[in-house]
Protein backbone atom coordinates (compact mmCIF):
# COMPACT_ATOMS: atom_id res chain seq x y z
CA UNK A 1 0.00 0.00 0.00
CA UNK A 2 1.18 3.82 -1.17
CA UNK A 3 -0.11 6.81 0.99
CA UNK A 4 -0.41 9.50 -1.80
CA UNK A 5 -0.27 12.89 -0.53
CA UNK A 6 -1.32 15.65 -2.52
CA UNK A 7 0.44 18.76 -1.74
CA UNK A 8 -1.14 21.07 -4.90
CA UNK A 9 0.92 24.20 -5.21
CA UNK A 10 4.03 24.15 -3.23
CA UNK A 11 7.50 25.63 -3.08
CA UNK A 12 10.90 23.87 -4.17
CA UNK A 13 12.30 24.04 -0.61
CA UNK A 14 9.44 22.47 1.82
CA UNK A 15 8.64 19.96 -0.46
CA UNK A 16 12.11 18.36 -0.49
CA UNK A 17 11.58 19.16 3.51
CA UNK A 18 8.67 16.98 3.48
CA UNK A 19 10.23 14.63 1.37
CA UNK A 20 13.33 14.39 3.92
CA UNK A 21 11.19 13.65 6.96
CA UNK A 22 9.88 10.80 5.00
CA UNK A 23 12.92 9.25 3.94
CA UNK A 24 14.09 10.02 7.45
CA UNK A 25 11.05 7.96 9.12
CA UNK A 26 11.52 4.63 6.79
CA UNK A 27 15.35 4.73 7.59
CA UNK A 28 14.14 4.57 11.55
CA UNK A 29 12.18 2.32 11.10
CA UNK A 30 15.22 0.49 8.97
CA UNK A 31 17.29 0.45 11.77
CA UNK A 32 15.23 -0.31 14.14
CA UNK A 33 14.15 -3.48 12.17
CA UNK A 34 10.71 -2.55 11.54
CA UNK A 35 8.94 -2.82 8.12
CA UNK A 36 7.71 0.50 8.02
CA UNK A 37 4.31 0.86 6.45
CA UNK A 38 5.41 4.38 5.01
CA UNK A 39 5.84 4.36 1.23
CA UNK A 40 4.39 7.70 0.29
CA UNK A 41 3.71 9.52 -3.16
CA UNK A 42 4.08 13.05 -2.99
CA UNK A 43 2.33 14.80 -5.79
CA UNK A 44 2.94 18.77 -6.26
CA UNK A 45 3.14 21.46 -8.55
CA UNK A 46 5.97 23.83 -7.64
CA UNK A 47 6.79 27.53 -8.23
CA UNK A 48 8.96 28.13 -10.83
CA UNK A 49 12.30 26.83 -9.93
CA UNK A 50 15.28 25.19 -11.53
CA UNK A 51 17.57 22.50 -10.26
CA UNK A 52 20.17 20.51 -10.72
CA UNK A 53 21.75 17.15 -9.19
CA UNK A 54 24.82 16.31 -7.73
CA UNK A 55 27.34 16.44 -10.98
CA UNK A 56 26.22 20.33 -11.63
CA UNK A 57 28.70 23.17 -12.22
CA UNK A 58 26.70 25.84 -12.97
CA UNK A 59 28.89 28.93 -12.71
CA UNK A 60 27.32 31.18 -10.47
CA UNK A 61 26.91 33.99 -13.26
CA UNK A 62 24.50 31.76 -14.61
CA UNK A 63 22.49 31.17 -11.64
CA UNK A 64 21.95 35.28 -11.52
CA UNK A 65 20.92 34.89 -14.86
CA UNK A 66 18.12 31.99 -14.23
CA UNK A 67 17.51 33.99 -10.76
CA UNK A 68 16.59 37.38 -12.45
CA UNK A 69 14.59 35.66 -14.63
CA UNK A 70 11.76 35.53 -11.32
CA UNK A 71 12.26 31.72 -10.55
CA UNK A 72 14.63 30.02 -7.90
CA UNK A 73 17.45 27.69 -8.26
CA UNK A 74 18.92 24.88 -6.01
CA UNK A 75 21.42 22.54 -6.00
CA UNK A 76 20.18 19.12 -5.22
CA UNK A 77 21.10 15.45 -3.90
CA UNK A 78 19.54 13.59 -6.94
CA UNK A 79 20.86 12.49 -10.47
CA UNK A 80 20.56 14.01 -13.61
CA UNK A 81 21.40 17.75 -14.81
CA UNK A 82 19.39 20.77 -15.07
CA UNK A 83 15.50 21.13 -14.96
CA UNK A 84 12.91 23.43 -14.51
CA UNK A 85 9.72 23.01 -12.57
CA UNK A 86 6.48 25.42 -12.07
CA UNK A 87 3.53 25.47 -12.06
CA UNK A 88 0.93 23.27 -14.45
CA UNK A 89 3.67 20.79 -14.07
CA UNK A 90 3.04 17.41 -12.09
CA UNK A 91 5.68 16.09 -10.05
CA UNK A 92 5.73 13.41 -8.52
CA UNK A 93 8.05 11.91 -5.72
CA UNK A 94 7.96 8.59 -4.38
CA UNK A 95 9.39 8.33 -1.21
CA UNK A 96 9.36 4.43 -1.07
CA UNK A 97 12.06 1.44 0.31
CA UNK A 98 12.82 -0.66 -2.92
CA UNK A 99 13.19 -3.41 -1.25
CA UNK A 100 9.62 -3.37 -0.86
CA UNK A 101 9.00 -3.82 -4.35
CA UNK A 102 13.06 -4.31 -6.62
CA UNK A 103 16.14 -3.74 -5.03
CA UNK A 104 17.16 -1.62 -8.33
CA UNK A 105 17.63 1.65 -9.30
CA UNK A 106 17.47 0.62 -13.20
CA UNK A 107 14.49 -1.11 -12.22
CA UNK A 108 12.70 1.81 -10.57
CA UNK A 109 13.72 4.64 -13.11
CA UNK A 110 12.54 2.35 -15.74
CA UNK A 111 9.19 1.81 -13.74
CA UNK A 112 8.95 5.67 -13.63
CA UNK A 113 9.34 6.09 -17.04
CA UNK A 114 7.07 2.91 -17.84
CA UNK A 115 4.19 5.10 -15.36
CA UNK A 116 4.91 8.26 -17.71
CA UNK A 117 4.46 6.41 -20.83
CA UNK A 118 1.48 4.75 -20.04
CA UNK A 119 -0.09 8.21 -18.73
CA UNK A 120 0.29 9.24 -22.40
CA UNK A 121 -1.07 6.32 -23.98
CA UNK A 122 -4.26 6.95 -22.03
CA UNK A 123 -4.20 10.46 -22.94
CA UNK A 124 -3.70 9.29 -27.15
CA UNK A 125 -0.07 10.01 -27.15
CA UNK A 126 3.21 7.92 -28.08
CA UNK A 127 6.02 8.69 -25.08
CA UNK A 128 9.00 6.82 -26.01
CA UNK A 129 12.27 6.15 -24.22
CA UNK A 130 15.76 7.68 -25.01
CA UNK A 131 19.35 6.78 -24.34
CA UNK A 132 18.78 10.02 -22.53
CA UNK A 133 16.33 8.61 -19.63
CA UNK A 134 12.90 10.45 -19.46
CA UNK A 135 9.73 10.08 -21.47
CA UNK A 136 9.78 11.92 -25.05
CA UNK A 137 7.62 12.48 -27.93
CA UNK A 138 9.55 12.52 -31.29
CA UNK A 139 12.79 14.24 -29.97
CA UNK A 140 10.81 16.42 -26.97
CA UNK A 141 11.13 15.92 -23.76
CA UNK A 142 7.94 15.55 -21.47
CA UNK A 143 8.83 13.98 -18.48
CA UNK A 144 12.21 14.66 -16.44
CA UNK A 145 13.72 12.28 -13.84
CA UNK A 146 16.12 12.44 -11.12
CA UNK A 147 16.81 10.60 -8.40
CA UNK A 148 18.52 9.52 -4.99
CA UNK A 149 18.74 6.82 -3.44
CA UNK A 150 19.58 6.35 0.08
CA UNK A 151 19.71 2.38 1.70
CA UNK A 152 17.12 1.75 -0.99
CA UNK A 153 14.93 4.44 -0.26
CA UNK A 154 13.96 7.00 -2.67
CA UNK A 155 13.67 10.82 -2.51
CA UNK A 156 13.01 13.24 -5.85
CA UNK A 157 11.10 11.48 -8.83
CA UNK A 158 9.66 12.43 -12.22
CA UNK A 159 8.05 16.14 -13.49
CA UNK A 160 5.81 15.99 -16.05
CA UNK A 161 4.73 18.80 -18.00
CA UNK A 162 0.88 18.90 -18.36
CA UNK A 163 -0.31 22.22 -19.55
CA UNK A 164 2.37 24.64 -17.78
CA UNK A 165 4.14 27.24 -19.72
CA UNK A 166 7.20 25.71 -21.86
CA UNK A 167 8.96 28.99 -22.64
CA UNK A 168 10.82 28.53 -18.99
CA UNK A 169 13.34 25.75 -20.57
CA UNK A 170 14.34 28.04 -23.45
CA UNK A 171 16.81 29.24 -21.19
CA UNK A 172 18.37 26.66 -20.58
CA UNK A 173 19.23 23.12 -21.99
CA UNK A 174 16.93 20.28 -20.22
CA UNK A 175 18.92 17.70 -18.53
CA UNK A 176 22.38 19.31 -20.43
CA UNK A 177 21.28 17.80 -23.95
CA UNK A 178 21.33 20.30 -26.98
CA UNK A 179 19.08 20.09 -29.90
CA UNK A 180 16.48 18.92 -28.07
CA UNK A 181 13.32 20.40 -26.98
CA UNK A 182 10.30 19.89 -24.34
CA UNK A 183 6.62 19.53 -25.20
CA UNK A 184 3.37 18.55 -22.58
CA UNK A 185 0.52 16.51 -22.97
CA UNK A 186 -1.68 19.87 -23.78
CA UNK A 187 0.68 20.71 -26.51
CA UNK A 188 0.66 17.16 -27.87
CA UNK A 189 -2.98 16.20 -27.32
CA UNK A 190 -4.21 19.68 -28.80
CA UNK A 191 -6.79 19.66 -25.60
CA UNK A 192 -6.13 20.90 -22.16
CA UNK A 193 -4.91 18.91 -19.85
CA UNK A 194 -4.40 20.58 -16.42
CA UNK A 195 -2.68 18.84 -13.48
CA UNK A 196 -5.96 17.76 -11.43
CA UNK A 197 -7.11 16.22 -14.76
CA UNK A 198 -4.18 13.89 -15.25
CA UNK A 199 -3.54 12.55 -11.33
CA UNK A 200 -5.96 10.20 -11.45
CA UNK A 201 -4.67 8.83 -14.77
CA UNK A 202 -1.38 8.48 -13.07
CA UNK A 203 -1.83 7.52 -9.75
CA UNK A 204 -3.82 4.39 -12.13
CA UNK A 205 -0.77 3.87 -14.52
CA UNK A 206 1.44 4.17 -11.04
CA UNK A 207 -0.54 1.22 -9.73
CA UNK A 208 -0.43 -0.67 -12.43
CA UNK A 209 3.57 -0.59 -13.06
CA UNK A 210 4.74 -0.73 -9.31
CA UNK A 211 1.67 -3.43 -8.69
CA UNK A 212 0.51 -1.77 -5.26
CA UNK A 213 -2.46 0.10 -4.88
CA UNK A 214 -2.65 3.75 -3.26
CA UNK A 215 -4.98 5.63 -0.74
CA UNK A 216 -5.03 9.26 0.58
CA UNK A 217 -2.56 9.74 3.48
CA UNK A 218 -4.47 9.65 6.80
CA UNK A 219 -4.99 13.16 8.58
CA UNK A 220 -2.50 12.31 11.32
CA UNK A 221 0.85 11.33 9.66
CA UNK A 222 0.42 14.63 7.44
CA UNK A 223 0.13 16.33 10.71
CA UNK A 224 3.16 14.39 12.25
CA UNK A 225 5.66 15.48 9.31
CA UNK A 226 4.47 19.13 9.16
CA UNK A 227 5.12 19.25 12.45
CA UNK A 228 8.25 18.32 12.38
CA UNK A 229 9.19 20.03 9.26
CA UNK A 230 7.92 23.60 10.54
CA UNK A 231 9.66 23.11 14.20
CA UNK A 232 12.71 22.26 12.06
CA UNK A 233 11.84 25.86 10.46
CA UNK A 234 11.13 27.16 13.59
CA UNK A 235 14.66 26.39 15.32
CA UNK A 236 16.55 27.20 12.02
CA UNK A 237 15.16 30.66 12.09
CA UNK A 238 16.07 31.32 15.79
CA UNK A 239 19.38 30.05 15.27
CA UNK A 240 20.76 32.11 12.87
CA UNK B 1 21.49 0.66 -0.76
CA UNK B 2 22.09 -0.10 -4.11
CA UNK B 3 25.84 0.10 -3.86
CA UNK B 4 28.43 -2.58 -2.18
CA UNK B 5 31.86 -2.44 -1.03
CA UNK B 6 34.53 -4.84 -0.92
CA UNK B 7 37.28 -5.32 0.91
CA UNK B 8 40.28 -7.63 0.23
CA UNK B 9 42.10 -8.60 3.48
CA UNK B 10 45.49 -10.38 4.59
CA UNK B 11 44.05 -10.80 8.07
CA UNK B 12 47.13 -12.73 9.38
CA UNK B 13 49.41 -10.19 7.78
CA UNK B 14 47.50 -6.99 8.80
CA UNK B 15 48.01 -8.46 12.68
CA UNK B 16 51.58 -9.02 12.22
CA UNK B 17 53.87 -6.31 12.93
CA UNK B 18 55.54 -5.16 9.13
CA UNK B 19 58.54 -4.20 7.79
CA UNK B 20 59.15 -2.89 4.35
CA UNK B 21 60.11 -6.32 3.08
CA UNK B 22 57.04 -8.23 4.42
CA UNK B 23 54.81 -4.76 3.72
CA UNK B 24 55.88 -5.19 -0.08
CA UNK B 25 55.45 -9.33 0.08
CA UNK B 26 51.78 -8.47 1.27
CA UNK B 27 51.17 -5.84 -1.44
CA UNK B 28 52.15 -8.13 -4.11
CA UNK B 29 50.97 -11.28 -2.91
CA UNK B 30 47.53 -12.75 -3.79
CA UNK B 31 47.47 -15.45 -0.96
CA UNK B 32 45.11 -14.93 2.21
CA UNK B 33 43.41 -12.11 0.14
CA UNK B 34 39.96 -12.21 0.76
CA UNK B 35 37.16 -9.59 -0.29
CA UNK B 36 34.61 -8.69 2.72
CA UNK B 37 31.30 -7.29 1.73
CA UNK B 38 28.48 -5.00 3.09
CA UNK B 39 25.15 -5.71 3.17
CA UNK B 40 24.83 -2.30 1.42
CA UNK B 41 27.17 -4.00 -1.85
CA UNK B 42 30.30 -2.39 -0.94
CA UNK B 43 33.38 -4.46 -0.81
CA UNK B 44 36.79 -4.18 0.75
CA UNK B 45 39.98 -6.12 0.75
CA UNK B 46 42.81 -5.30 2.76
CA UNK B 47 46.48 -5.22 2.23
CA UNK B 48 48.98 -4.01 4.88
CA UNK B 49 46.28 -2.38 7.11
CA UNK B 50 45.19 -0.53 4.05
CA UNK B 51 41.45 -1.54 2.59
CA UNK B 52 40.39 -0.98 -1.02
CA UNK B 53 37.01 -0.02 -1.20
CA UNK B 54 34.44 -0.35 -4.10
CA UNK B 55 31.13 -1.92 -5.21
CA UNK B 56 29.79 -5.45 -6.40
CA UNK B 57 28.81 -6.49 -9.47
CA UNK B 58 25.02 -7.44 -8.02
CA UNK B 59 25.47 -3.48 -7.27
CA UNK B 60 26.36 -2.40 -10.11
CA UNK B 61 24.00 -3.89 -12.50
CA UNK B 62 21.19 -3.54 -10.26
CA UNK B 63 22.59 0.55 -10.91
CA UNK B 64 23.00 0.40 -14.77
CA UNK B 65 25.78 2.34 -16.53
CA UNK B 66 27.51 4.53 -14.08
CA UNK B 67 27.89 8.35 -14.99
CA UNK B 68 29.66 10.02 -12.37
CA UNK B 69 31.62 9.36 -9.89
CA UNK B 70 31.57 11.56 -6.40
CA UNK B 71 34.61 10.46 -4.18
CA UNK B 72 35.55 11.64 -0.11
CA UNK B 73 38.54 13.65 -0.18
CA UNK B 74 42.03 11.86 0.84
CA UNK B 75 42.68 12.97 4.32
CA UNK B 76 39.27 12.96 5.51
CA UNK B 77 38.43 10.15 8.86
CA UNK B 78 35.42 8.02 8.18
CA UNK B 79 33.44 5.48 10.62
CA UNK B 80 32.16 2.35 9.32
CA UNK B 81 29.00 3.30 7.83
CA UNK B 82 29.55 6.89 6.83
CA UNK B 83 28.39 8.36 3.50
CA UNK B 84 31.56 9.10 1.76
CA UNK B 85 30.87 9.27 -1.77
CA UNK B 86 27.80 8.89 -4.43
CA UNK B 87 27.57 7.19 -7.89
CA UNK B 88 24.95 8.66 -10.78
CA UNK B 89 23.31 5.97 -13.04
CA UNK B 90 20.46 6.48 -15.10
CA UNK B 91 19.40 9.87 -13.75
CA UNK B 92 19.78 8.28 -9.86
CA UNK B 93 22.48 9.30 -7.63
CA UNK B 94 23.27 6.53 -4.68
CA UNK B 95 25.16 7.15 -1.43
CA UNK B 96 28.36 4.85 -1.20
CA UNK B 97 28.99 3.53 2.58
CA UNK B 98 32.19 3.15 3.79
CA UNK B 99 32.53 -0.75 5.32
CA UNK B 100 34.74 -0.15 7.51
CA UNK B 101 36.67 3.17 9.22
CA UNK B 102 39.84 4.96 9.10
CA UNK B 103 41.64 7.57 6.57
CA UNK B 104 41.12 7.56 2.97
CA UNK B 105 44.71 7.65 1.68
CA UNK B 106 43.59 7.47 -2.12
CA UNK B 107 40.79 7.68 -4.61
CA UNK B 108 40.67 5.89 -7.94
CA UNK B 109 41.70 9.05 -10.39
CA UNK B 110 41.14 6.64 -13.41
CA UNK B 111 37.25 5.98 -12.06
CA UNK B 112 36.53 9.40 -11.76
CA UNK B 113 37.13 10.11 -15.34
CA UNK B 114 36.04 6.66 -16.45
CA UNK B 115 33.05 5.82 -14.22
CA UNK B 116 32.21 2.97 -16.60
CA UNK B 117 34.83 0.94 -15.19
CA UNK B 118 32.87 0.32 -12.44
CA UNK B 119 30.55 -1.48 -14.62
CA UNK B 120 33.50 -3.38 -16.62
CA UNK B 121 35.78 -4.19 -13.79
CA UNK B 122 34.04 -3.66 -10.03
CA UNK B 123 36.53 -5.90 -8.46
CA UNK B 124 39.62 -4.31 -10.25
CA UNK B 125 39.83 -1.26 -12.65
CA UNK B 126 36.69 -0.09 -10.91
CA UNK B 127 37.96 0.27 -7.00
CA UNK B 128 37.13 3.54 -5.66
CA UNK B 129 39.25 4.60 -2.84
CA UNK B 130 41.24 3.04 -0.34
CA UNK B 131 41.28 3.42 3.85
CA UNK B 132 44.05 3.16 6.32
CA UNK B 133 42.17 0.90 8.54
CA UNK B 134 41.71 2.87 12.04
CA UNK B 135 39.90 -0.79 13.37
CA UNK B 136 40.80 -3.95 11.37
CA UNK B 137 38.69 -5.64 13.96
CA UNK B 138 35.49 -4.66 12.04
CA UNK B 139 36.52 -6.56 9.06
CA UNK B 140 34.83 -9.65 11.15
CA UNK B 141 31.57 -7.42 10.85
CA UNK B 142 31.11 -7.91 7.55
CA UNK B 143 30.29 -11.33 5.02
CA UNK B 144 33.20 -13.29 3.87
CA UNK B 145 32.05 -14.46 -0.02
CA UNK B 146 30.57 -17.35 0.72
CA UNK B 147 27.87 -15.98 3.16
CA UNK B 148 27.63 -12.52 0.83
CA UNK B 149 26.50 -15.50 -1.75
CA UNK B 150 24.70 -16.62 0.74
CA UNK B 151 22.82 -13.08 1.67
CA UNK B 152 22.12 -12.84 -2.02
CA UNK B 153 20.07 -15.31 -3.03
CA UNK B 154 18.07 -14.72 0.41
CA UNK B 155 17.17 -11.06 -0.61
Amino acid sequence: MVKVWKLGLMSYDTALKIQTALARKHLDAILKGQDSLCDTLLLVEHKPVFTVGIRDDTPKNEIMRLRALGAEFRKTNRGGLITFHGPGQLVAYPVINLKHFKTSVKWYVNSLEETVINVCDEIGIKGTRSPYTGVWVDDNKIAAIGIHASRYVTTHGISLNCDNDLSWFNNIDPCGIEDKGVTSLTKESGTEWPVEKVTPIFLKCFNKVFGCETEEIDFKTQEEILNGVYKNLMTQTVGS
Amino acid sequence: MVVCSVFRVSLRLARSSLGAQCGARALYSTDHKARFYTKKHEWVTVSNNVGTVGISSYAQDALGEVVYVQLPEVGKKIAAGDECGALESVKAASEVYSPISGTITETNKEVESKPALINKSCYEEGWLFRVKLASPEELHQLMDQAAYDKYLEEH
